[in-house]
């Protein structure tokens, strides 16, 4: 195996089945926080299971999720075809080693929609999505892996807000798109993932980034708020009520059109996601 | 929070009958693991009365609704309409006495439930966790469905939370 395909494996294998450091502690404030007893439960079940999956390198979740990958590319650095072929394997042996849930579906475009050709038991033929690249100061080339559950995929909303010229009102807006969104998800409490674009496409890649580079002990107003705002349904973890229905909010906004519209795709990531990693390659 | 309670399948009415909406139960013993694709076949084959010649005994068993995979088993959300839907059959004709997933059901599965002394609880989507508190695993019967299978799993501890019995829910 090559030294890339390994510590691309590698970091799917993290991304997996690893909290990162700032999601532990924002499960230890949110324990520390919550009074409705059964909600604290489930949330040290999920922290408890967070140090197990560490420890044995095994699944957050046996919806092990999408993988999709953001690539960060220093303007001295070049990608080549090569590169993404040893990504492409990387992907594929990562999700034999974790072990991805086999989730392939077989067969032309009709048995792939009604899934009536049946499920590739090879956990490594999932393909991942199409990477996102992005140019950065940094000279380097990063890779990020995020497993993307379907859950959220679901629960998720792409779709315009008329601003009317108030930052308020999109905010409203989100607040009104995410508070069934995390009531439906079942696996919370959740992070929110925010992309505020020119296009669906865009919007979507800023979500992508906001997931890739978000941090739980670093959050700027426009995200507290919105957190705040969510958790006032009192959904809860699980749905059984309390605080801490959503843990974060991570927003990237983006370049935006001279008009009255503003698009936002949001993503209520379920009670592991983001489920990411990153390996400089 | 409460003392756990700690239960061994198969449970008696006795044991059921005394759970109520809030209470963490400790699950150790064999368990079935099933959901939207394999349910309503069990269903209909204890309406027709053929399961029997399946060798499988489901009294006072429990159905944790999941997929068996090499990823590990996790909660789906127990509100499908396949899954939901097998409640009352497996409750009444299956003698199943709990229900294990996730996510809110309707009142009236509730009150399903409490008319046959079984009850729905709730389990986090801990796959880690569980991984480590499950035994054995063994496919018993539509093997062609792959991870979506009926299974019988041997497990030690699983936490859960019940979410629905004496015709209560949690989600009120």
């Amino acid at each position: 195996m090559s030294n890339i395909i390994e510590k691309v494996a590698d970091c799917l294998v993290r991304a997996g089945s690893t909290f990162r450091e700032d999601q532990k502690e924002a499960y230890r404030k949110a324990i520390a926080d919550e009074k409705i007893e059964s909600s604290c439960w489930v949330m040290k079940q999920v922290l408890d299971n967070a140090l197990v999956a560490e420890k044995n390198r095994s699944p957050l979740c046996d919806d092990t999720g999408i993988p999709h990958l953001f690539l960060e590319v220093g303007k001295h650095q070049s990608v080549t075809g090569e590169l993404l072929e040893e990504i492409k394997e990387g992907v594929r042996q990562g999700l034999r080693q974790l072990p991805g849930r086999p989730m392939a579906i077989k067969g032309d475009d009709y048995a792939r929609i009604d899934q009536s050709g049946g499920l590739n038991e090879d956990s490594g033929a999932l393909d991942a999505s199409p990477i996102l690249i992005k140019p950065v100061e940094e000279d380097v080339i990063r890779l990020t892996v995020l497993m993307l559950g379907g859950g959220p995929a679901i629960r998720g909303i792409t779709q315009r807000v008329f601003h009317k010229h108030s930052v308020d009102v999109v905010i409203e807006e989100i607040v009104n798109r995410a508070k069934p969104a995390v009531s439906q998800l079942g696996c919370s409490p959740c992070t929110l993932a925010i992309g505020i674009g020119r296009s669906q496409f865009e919007a979507t890649s800023l979500m992508m980034e906001a997931m890739a580079k978000g941090n739980f002990g670093v959050q700027s107003d426009f995200e507290k708020h919105i957190t705040i705002k969510v958790n006032d349904a009192n959904v809860g973890p699980l749905g059984l009520g309390g605080k801490h229905s959503v843990l974060a909010t991570f927003a990237k906004i983006g370049p935006q059109r001279a008009s009255g519209v503003r698009i936002v795709a949001l993503r209520p990531c379920c009670c592991f996601e983001p489920r990411r990693a990153c390996v400089e390659l | 929070m409460n003392k756990i309670i700690e239960l061994t399948t198969p449970f008696s009415e006795e044991v059921i009958s005394q759970l109520k909406v809030g209470n963490v139960v400790s699950i150790t013993g064999d368990i079935y693991c099933g959901r939207d694709a394999v349910l309503p076949r069990i269903c209909k084959e204890l309406e027709a009365g053929t399961w029997t010649q399946r060798g499988i005994d489901l009294q006072g068993g429990v159905i944790f609704h999941t997929a068996v995979s090499p990823a590990g088993v996790g909660p789906t959300s127990s509100n499908k309409l396949e899954i939901e839907g097998s409640f009352e059959v497996l409750s009444s004709k299956g003698a199943i006495k709990m229900h294990l997933g996730k996510g809110a059901i309707k009142p009236e599965t509730v009150k399903m439930l409490a008319g046959n002394n079984a009850v729905f609880a709730i389990i986090p989507p801990v796959t880690a966790l569980l991984e480590s508190q499950t035994l054995e695993r063994e496919c018993v019967a539509w093997p062609e469905l792959g991870m979506e299978a009926l299974y019988r799993i041997k497990v030690k501890n699983y936490q859960a939370i019940i979410a629905a019995a004496k015709g209560e829910s949690i989600y009120e």
